[in-house]
């Protein structure tokens, strides 16, 4: 069945505006982020009649833009080594091993890919300010480890669970103990599986807020969504300046994006999607 | 034999750490934040008993019932909004399209960029002085209808489902475009054989074939619309005077900006409930009509 010449290039049409004006909130603001305050009141549609890029080197030293970079990408790979490294040593018991207690550990870790966060927010506020984590990078790392464990332990165990049931053996002939056979044999098999994890886990601790919002409260220990709210909430006036800030922060996950889209929508979709 | 016991014990701590911290972190305080949803507490004098005191003063409060409609109205956004037009986006992508990677790329952006960022630009396309919108129809020559979105009390919700449902919906329609692309084309083959094609094609043929997705959209879509809330809380933070409030920023007002640890743990007991009771009755629906 072939659809008409005709037909296609109405779809794509159509589809072509659609796009646009989806991304449509996105180009306005990066084109304004380039007009001077001034212009942008007078003209806030149009192109700018001089490309400024002040408001970039503006915004990074107003909004302390390095300060919560350096704050969000610090917070976010330590989360993703612990996450990773903790979830597949377990992925690895759970699916190799047919203990009763794998199993429960299992179901157990799944069940998590359902609990709200906002229920647990007082209590974990309370345990960090008992244990004197409160304002430190630590306080969010643990959450976040904590939270996405469940996802990654599920995608890992899927993927591993697919080797072959002879894979240790020869291993096990040679005197390798488990721990060595996790090192040396499972995980780097797992490598594609790996990669996934740690792109989503990028992306939901690059991204948070609520935790941050709750367990940070000094200024230089913000990270990125926290920083920009916050900058956004109180320099109202300079909306062109935000705008460059918005740009700059919205870059790296851009470019992230781009790259290695299919293996994050994988990851973003595990679970509702099979196979 | 004593190889496997050792093995056992070797499992055992292995897995530890990820359990230690799991549990600590994520299932514990679930049972504490019911636990303290009994106390009256601020966090820093003696806690004090009040049975379901915070309970009853949370069901009598009428901003928390201002907060469980707007979160109705977040939830019909996600059904009536997202889903289908993830699903029509899932169809019009779903066919042998030059260029569907870049039209799927430039759909699903929007849910990769954190909420904060997403609720500050749209904040700007509402803004009332220079915002998009307002400039939009000033160019189309509908300069009478500019005015302040996210302030209007009638408009504020729908301003903000907008930009939830333009957040959201790429992800509906990658796991929709997923299941089409499951369907094999014998079956859509024969369908077309029994004369079956375009809408009735879609309703008899490809609908029920996705039944299963459709199920899981549902409740993701249902359970999302529960726990909406950066959104929110940077565009308005529910204001102005409560009026686009939901469920979780009035328990954030109560536990951190009243110091009400006990009164915000009950908010989040019956926030759970809510979306429970929610997804339950989705499950009894979409049952009854197959």
């Amino acid at each position: 069945m072939h659809t008409s010449r005709f037909k296609l290039s109405v779809v794509h049409a159509f589809l072509a505006v659609l796009c646009f004006l989806n991304v449509l909130p996105l180009v306005w603001m990066v084109i304004s982020s380039f007009k001077s305050e001034n212009e942008f009141a007078v003209n806030p549609m149009g192109w700018p009649k001089l490309w400024d890029f002040s408001n970039y080197a503006n915004a990074w030293k107003v909004a302390h833009l390095g300060t919560y970079f350096w704050n969000s990408l610090y917070v976010t790979v330590l989360a993703i080594l612990l996450t990773v490294l903790l979830g597949a040593l377990a992925s690895y018991f759970i699916s190799r091993f047919d203990y009763k207690f794998t199993k429960w550990a299992y179901a157990l870790f799944i069940i998590g890919m359902t609990i709200p966060i906002h229920a647990t927010l007082v209590p974990i506020f309370i345990l960090m300010k008992k244990i004197g984590l409160l304002n430190t990078h630590m306080s969010l790392v643990l959450p976040y480890t904590a939270f996405h464990l469940s996802i990654t332990i599920f995608i890992l165990v899927g993927f591993m669970k697919s080797f072959p049931k002879d894979i240790e053996e020869s291993a096990i002939i040679d005197g390798a103990g488990v721990y060595r056979i996790f090192w040396s044999i499972i995980l780097p098999m797992t490598r594609p599986a790996l990669a996934t994890v740690i792109i989503i886990n990028f992306i939901y601790n690059w991204n948070e807020f609520l935790f941050a919002l709750v367990l940070i409260n000094k200024e230089p220990l913000k990270t990125l969504p926290l920083g920009l709210a916050n900058f956004t909430g109180t320099e109202t006036k300079f909306q062109t300046m935000q705008m460059a800030a918005l740009a700059m922060a919205l870059a790296p996950v851009l470019a992230f994006y781009l790259l290695l889209e299919k293996q994050l929508v994988q990851g973003m979709t595990a679970g509702a999607v099979k196979g | 034999m004593h190889v496997l016991k050792r093995t056992g014990w070797t499992v055992f701590i292995g897995m530890l750490p990820a359990l230690v911290i799991y549990i600590g972190i994520a299932l514990v305080p679930i049972g504490m934040s019911f636990y303290y949803s009994f106390f009256n507490w601020d966090g820093l004098s003696p806690m004090r008993y009040i049975g379901l005191d915070n309970f009853t003063s949370t069901l009598k409060d009428s901003v928390f019932w201002k907060g469980v409609g707007n979160n109705l109205i977040m939830m019909a956004t996600g059904l009536l909004g997202q889903l289908p037009l993830g699903l029509f986006f899932a169809l019009m992508l779903n066919r042998g399209l030059r260029g569907i990677k870049a039209y799927r790329s430039m759909l699903f952006l929007p849910v990769v960029i954190s909420a904060v960022i997403v609720s500050i630009i749209w904040g700007m396309v509402f803004k009332i002085e220079n915002g998009m919108l307002n400039g939009l129809l000033e160019l189309v020559g509908l300069g009478s209808w500019q005015q302040d979105w996210l302030g209007n009390p009638k408009l504020g919700m729908l301003s903000i489902s907008v930009a939830y449902i333009w957040q959201n919906y790429g992800f509906y329609m990658v796991i929709f475009l997923a299941a089409l692309q499951n369907i094999s084309a014998e079956i859509k083959e024969a369908a077309v054989m029994d004369g079956a094609t375009g809408w009735k094609q879609f309703w008899y043929v490809t609908l029920p074939m996705l039944k299963e997705t459709i199920w899981v959209t549902l409740v993701f879509a249902i359970s999302n619309s529960f726990r909406v809330f950066d959104l929110i809380y940077v565009m308005t933070a529910g204001g102005p005077a409560h009026n686009t409030e939901v469920m979780t920023i009035y328990m954030y007002n109560n536990a951190f900006q009243n110091m009400s640890f006990g009164g915000g743990s009950a908010v989040s007991m019956l926030i759970l409930v809510f979306s429970l009771i929610a997804i339950y009755a989705a499950n009894l629906l979409t049952r009854r009509s197959q």
